[in-house]
């Protein structure tokens, strides 16, 4: 579940070096946490969390196969 | 950019006032900027060999998300053709998805194809500098939505050049909307429009009151 949001947000950042992907797992299923530079924020995030969204979209779909849950936090 | 025909590389910008981007959109201001170009118009071979690569650069990245995805699907490029005989001037890079079980990768009302499209445009966007528009169909979903939303355009259409009155479509993603909007433009009964905000955003046909030309 990391390497996808990782090899998303590592490809629309200006530095993809400052990506960091943690995934932690609970009873409600997966939590990533992806922390990018300040300046990379809106980046990862978009207009009205726009591609917040889609990224979130696309994990739930990754998840759904493998029959969990997934959440995304960007830190 | 877009109105000199150019890419980035090739023109000069200065920034008159910086405007405001705002941070999730909120409080936004236009810059101001003056646009120079600085090389002559780039060749069309060149410009064809340069979409070449965008189409590559786009397949790979599109080939990357659905493995990650464990998506386990065929991605053919397609070259499109216009549809209503619409204007379009850089016809846009198209991919369609053949696999089995793929109703997941559509998502409800096509949201989950639209994030995929979305997350592949913005990846080329940053790679290659340039915003390429990128079409991605699953199976084909896009063109049979297309079309069965064309059906529904003309037949609600007609329901109102009967009734003489308004008549609201369900809500739909922006190209949908557009999809009934381009089939009505020429109906000579009726009128489209828009209303609502985002995700409840929907098209409304109403009766050509006969003023419009």
């Amino acid at each position: 579940m990391r390497d996808l949001v990782e090899y998303i947000a590592k490809s629309i950042v200006n530095a993809p070096d400052d990506v960091q992907v943690t995934e932690e797992e609970d009873e409600q299923g997966i939590i990533l946490k992806l922390q990018v530079a300040d300046d990379d924020k809106g980046r990862v995030i978009g207009k009205q969390g726009r591609i917040a969204e889609a990224m979130r979209t696309l994990i739930r779909v990754k998840a759904a196969k493998a029959g969990t849950r997934a959440t995304l936090e960007i830190v | 950019m877009d109105q000199l025909n150019a890419s980035r590389e090739e023109i000069k910008v200065e920034i008159l006032s910086a405007g405001k981007s705002g941070i999730f959109g909120v409080g936004t201001e236009k810059a101001v900027i003056q646009v120079e170009r600085l090389s002559p118009m780039p060749e069309l071979e060149e410009d064809a060999h340069n979409k070449k690569n965008v189409a590559e650069v786009a397949g790979e990245i599109l080939e990357t998300l659905l493995d990650l995805m464990d998506i386990d699907a065929t991605t053919m490029p397609e070259s499109l053709q216009t549809t209503n005989g619409e204007e379009q001037v850089t016809p846009p890079l198209a991919f369609n998805i053949q696999g089995e079980d793929l109703g997941i990768l559509i998502g409800r009302r096509g949201q989950t194809l639209a994030a995929l499209q979305y997350v592949v445009r913005l990846i080329i966007n940053q790679q290659m500098k340039v915003w390429t528009p990128v079409v991605i169909d699953v199976e084909g979903y896009k063109q049979r939505r297309s079309e069965s939303l064309q059906a529904l355009a003309v037949r609600m259409a007609e329901q109102v050049r009967i009734k003489g009155e308004p008549f609201t479509l369900e809500p739909m993603p922006a190209y949908e909307r557009r999809i009934i909007h381009l089939a009505l433009t020429d109906h000579p009964d009726v009128i489209t429009e828009s209303t609502g905000e985002g995700d409840a955003r929907k098209v409304v046909i109403l009766p050509d009151q006969g003023s419009q030309s």
